[in-house]
């Protein structure tokens, strides 16, 4: 298993996490650890497309990059961080609290940076 | 239909699913929508038309399909329960397939369920209420007299049968006074005040039609008035009172506008509303970037918890070098700022939520 699927792995037991997975800026999935019910190609174009659509919208209006993204939906949430050539894609339960579990994402954002830095 | 045909058809469904997926239009989604429809499947439907409406709210095909599925969902229903009433009749079957006939608006079946509904329970008020819902929906459409002595009829033995019902007075109360029988209606809003005591409606429709002049009680007169003039006498509550409220909520949002742009840290808000945009703090005009990042986030971020099966993305936040943006949406009103970092992103997030959900509120009172 690759150091960014462990990252992966370990991150999808953080208290109310669905899934994560790593997905580079056009659309593959570079690791994943999901739930059931949830299909990493969907989760791959959905987020490509947020992310796509975020960052266009910013840079024509010269706002520079994104680097998180938060959404909070009725049933469910989401956090994506931006990487180099790729981000991290997390997926939250309705009830769970993203503070909660943000330790554990940001340690999973610092060892997929490691692990990108080697590779 | 025989198997190529089944195949064939489900061959287009799919190829109609990606595009619908890939390249969302108003007319994919249409196109998608019908098929579903002549595969009898109305619910799924249903489920496309909603979702187009939630990236395409002012199509008007799309509101076509929505309502053509859901007439397709109660036509099923009203089988279902008819064969349910052959086998075991009850009140409360006879209440739901006549609602659904009101609903499809077809007299015919409506009076039918109704008669038999009446034969087999005496007793039960319903069936008149039902008939002069229908009527009074008829007299409002066309202003026809005839209609209109129908509709008062139903709807007063209906209050008769059952004098703690507040539907049938409610419903008698205000045609009764807006054909200006005030007097007349007064006598059924008290009764409804002495039913509900607690209802604030009431008490500001009691307040609206003291404010009205009484035309005499004499119906067929007051009826026939109507028709001739093809207008009614007296407005609704509801048509007095939006222009007020849309004020108050105009007055709303700025205030809340102007509270949020003060707090530490805020450089810009701004609350949008189909195609106007209030804006406060540094927004130069209509083209302002922020303005189209705000709409275009907010309507990916939409279409991607929706795809996503979490329903509205109701709140979201973008970080980067600029600091942050908040956007909060409910239904067609969304409020956003841009912040520093140094900012509260809960409490602004708070006050966003404040604003959109009173904008909201404002206008469904």
């Amino acid at each position: 298993m690759s150091k960014i699927q462990e990252a992966v792995v370990e991150l999808r037991h953080a208290p109310g996490v669905r899934g994560a997975a790593v997905v580079t800026n056009d659309g593959l999935v570079a690791a994943s650890s999901l739930g059931s019910g949830l299909d990493p190609e969907v989760i791959s174009g959905l987020s490509s497309y947020l992310m796509m659509t975020t960052n266009r919208s910013l840079a024509e209006g010269s706002y520079g990059g994104c680097s998180k993204l938060l959404v909070n939906a009725t049933h469910g949430k989401a956090v994506f961080v931006q990487f180099d050539q790729s981000y991290l894609v997390v997926l939250f339960d309705q009830f769970a609290e993203i503070s909660e579990a943000d330790c554990q994402v940001d340690e999973a954002v610092v060892r997929i940076r490691r692990a990108s830095r080697l590779a | 239909m025989h198997l190529i045909q089944r195949m064939k058809i489900w061959k287009q469904l799919r190829r109609l699913e990606q595009r619908a997926k890939e390249q969302p239009s108003p007319s994919t989604f249409v196109d998608l929508g019908q098929v579903y429809i002549n595969l009898d499947l109305h619910d799924k439907a249903e489920r496309m038309a909603d979702d187009g409406l939630a990236l395409f709210p002012k199509s008007i095909e799309l509101r076509q399909l929505l309502d053509c599925a859901r007439r397709g969902l109660r036509h099923r229903r009203a089988g279902e329960l008819r064969a349910k009433l052959t086998r075991s009749p009850s009140s409360k079957l006879f209440h739901e397939l006549a609602s659904i006939h009101l609903e499809l608006g077809d007299s015919n079946a409506l009076h039918a369920t109704c008669q038999e509904w009446s034969l087999r329970f005496p007793d039960d008020s319903g069936s008149w209420l039902m008939l002069g819902q229908a009527r009074l929906t008829n007299f409002y459409r066309d202003l026809a007299a005839r209609e209109g002595q129908e509709a008062v009829q139903c709807l007063e033995r209906a209050a008769r049968m059952d004098p703690d019902s507040t539907r049938s007075r409610r419903l008698l109360g205000e045609v009764l006074y807006r054909i200006g029988a005030v007097n007349e209606a007064q006598k059924h809003i008290q009764t409804l005040r002495e039913l509900d005591p607690a209802d604030q409606e009431i008490e500001h429709l009691l307040s609206h039609v003291a404010t009205l002049p009484d035309s005499g009680s004499d119906l067929n007169a007051l009826l026939a008035e109507v028709e001739s003039h093809g207008s009614l006498l007296h407005p609704t509550l509801q048509t007095v009172a939006p222009a007020q409220a849309a004020d108050r909520s105009i007055t709303d949002v700025r205030a809340g506008l102007a509270r949020i742009a003060e707090l530490h840290g805020v450089n810009r808000a701004v609350f949008i509303r189909g195609s106007k945009a209030m804006v406060k703090g540094d927004i130069r005009d209509g083209r302002d970037p922020f303005l189209r990042i705000v709409r275009v986030t907010a309507k990916a971020a939409h279409r991607f918890a929706r795809r996503l099966d979490i329903g509205s993305a109701a709140k979201t936040v973008i970080e980067g070098d600029f600091g942050w943006i908040c956007i909060c949406v409910y239904g067609d009103a969304l409020a956003a700022v841009q912040c520093l970092e140094s900012a509260n992103v809960e409490w602004v997030l708070g006050e966003l939520q404040e604003i959109v959900a009173g904008a909201l509120h404002a206008a469904e009172g």
